[in-house]
């Protein structure tokens, strides 16, 4: 005889926000993927960022006013320090040429690379 | 009273007991949850090989005494922290690959500092992969390596490869990667090019934060989150449930801020224009047609995954000029196919069976 194991809450939890999760974002991806969604979105976004660029420009003459450096003149400093990084790191790997990068790593180095697939593995395989 | 009814009252005690034990525990539990620091994650031992600005490249300490004869690489999406790959012990790619023999490296990012803000498809493509490469076949001495990229670090790779013809790439795997984006679903709706004016958020951010980049993300799934922590609070008694949900929250708030011309150039280049998918894109001056690529190649895509759908990666075989081209098609999603159990019991095993006969 069949018996009725008794109900279990916790599952029913689980399917239950497994349900409404499914449910919310299915109703929002509707919304979200609506053309005047995307416009209103950008819209707002573009007003925020507008924003944020008069507050940076005045802030910019503020501290120009004073003979100080503004954000972006610190920035470009670092961009140009960037720059000789890379190419100092350009010059070292042309001299570099073959030699190893890092001290030899015992742990890697050390180990034949002779492994070979399981045979089950080549099984259905084109030779290659 | 008959044995059924018996059997019916020890199974309702039985549940009752149990509830009662996991309530108390979710009690103490809970204190422990709220009380503790971040969840510990990428603990597989590794050396930091390079680094420079956004760019690490890690090599993971071999956990077996022979080893494949191809190294593998694995490349990172530009928005998130690779420790993806590296979760937790006994939930890591990087783990499972190293158990069954490969000599693993992943490249990494950090986050761009501001005057990483002009960094371009050609930085991450023409200097940063080429540069790892070179720095992993200098360490393990062998002339070629396997490439493993995720979602965005499969695009890299693809571009890498394409614009590398004669470069020492063996073999090229592209996870949940993106090919076609005008099949973006809302991702290309938002990236509207009447609505969103991607010079303006580039010019005036510099570097785009991370939370721009994070909400994008969430909006897609609203509800994903408050149900996760439902979910948590009603498992909190199951420390391996906690332990893998803490691991997989801490992934998505360390989402990354990305550089404003990058950004700019993928929306303008690859949205907009959809040139990866069209044989158009040119980085750095070379031409980066995937019917460039011969290496043997395969693409593991996620039937249910929302942020690069299925009609977005499903042309990749037909427009890449490898000989030896597969692709899986596995059931989950876009994190899903990667990290977690699904991954562990699907794609780890299809992609390491794949792989060995390719390392030799």
């Amino acid at each position: 005889m069949a018996k009725d194991s008794p109900p279990d809450p916790a599952a029913a939890f689980r399917e239950l926000v497994t349900q409404w999760e499914r449910n919310i974002n299915s109703v929002a991806n509707q919304v979200m993927g609506t053309e005047s969604f995307s416009r209103l979105m950008q819209e707002m976004q573009r007003m925020q960022l507008a924003v944020q660029q008069a507050t940076s420009e005045a802030m910019g003459r503020r501290l120009a006013a004073m003979n100080m450096p503004t954000r972006e003149d610190v920035i470009r400093v670092a961009e140009k320090l960037a720059d000789v990084e890379r190419r100092l790191a350009h010059i070292e790997a042309s001299l570099d040429g073959s030699a190893p990068v890092a001290p030899p790593d015992a742990s890697s180095s050390g180990r034949p690379r002779t492994r070979q697939p399981p045979v089950e593995y080549l099984q259905g395989e084109k030779p290659r | 009273m008959t044995n059924a009814q018996v059997d019916g009252e020890d199974a309702l005690g039985a549940r009752v007991r149990g509830m009662v034990e996991r309530a108390i525990q979710r009690g103490v539990k809970s204190f422990q949850y709220a009380t503790s620091g971040p969840a510990k994650v990428g603990l597989t031992p590794k050396t930091t090989l390079y680094g420079r600005g956004t760019l690490q490249l890690y090599h993971y300490k071999p956990q077996v005494d022979e080893l494949y004869r191809v190294p593998v690489l694995m490349v990172m999406a530009t928005t998130n922290k690779a420790f993806v790959f590296d979760l937790l012990p006994g939930q890591s790619m990087v783990e499972f690959l190293l158990k069954r023999g490969f000599d693993v490296f992943v490249i990494d990012w950090n986050a761009p500092a501001p005057e990483e803000r002009g960094l371009t498809l050609e930085d991450y493509t023409q200097d940063f992969i080429p540069t790892c490469i070179d720095k992993v076949r200098q360490v393990t001495g062998q002339p070629d390596v396997s490439v493993i990229g995720y979602c965005m670090g499969g695009v890299l790779s693809l571009i890498y490869a394409a614009t590398h013809v004669d470069g020492p790439l063996r073999n090229l795997v592209c996870l949940t990667t993106p090919i076609d984006w005008k099949q973006m679903g809302l991702t290309t709706m938002w990236n509207d090019p009447r609505y969103f004016d991607v010079d303006q958020v580039a010019d005036t951010l510099g570097v785009v934060p991370a939370d721009f980049i994070r909400q994008m993300f969430e909006m897609q799934k609203p509800a994903q989150k408050l149900a996760g922590q439902l979910r948590v609070s009603e498992q909190m008694w199951n420390d391996d449930f906690v332990r893998s949900y803490r691991a997989f929250e801490r992934w998505g708030d360390e989402t990354l801020p990305l550089a404003g011309e990058y950004l700019r150039q993928t929306t303008k280049e690859l949205s907009w224009g959809n040139k990866l998918f069209t044989g158009e894109l040119v980085v750095g001056g070379r031409e980066a047609k995937l019917a460039n690529i011969k290496a043997p190649i395969l693409s593991i895509v996620a039937e249910h995954d929302h942020l690069a759908p299925r009609d977005a990666t499903k042309p990749l075989l037909d427009l890449v000029g490898s000989n030896d081209k597969e692709e899986i098609l596995l059931k989950g999603g876009h994190v899903s196919l990667i990290a977690g159990p699904n991954a562990i019991g699907r794609m780890w095993p299809r992609l390491e069976r794949w792989l060995a006969v390719r390392s030799i």
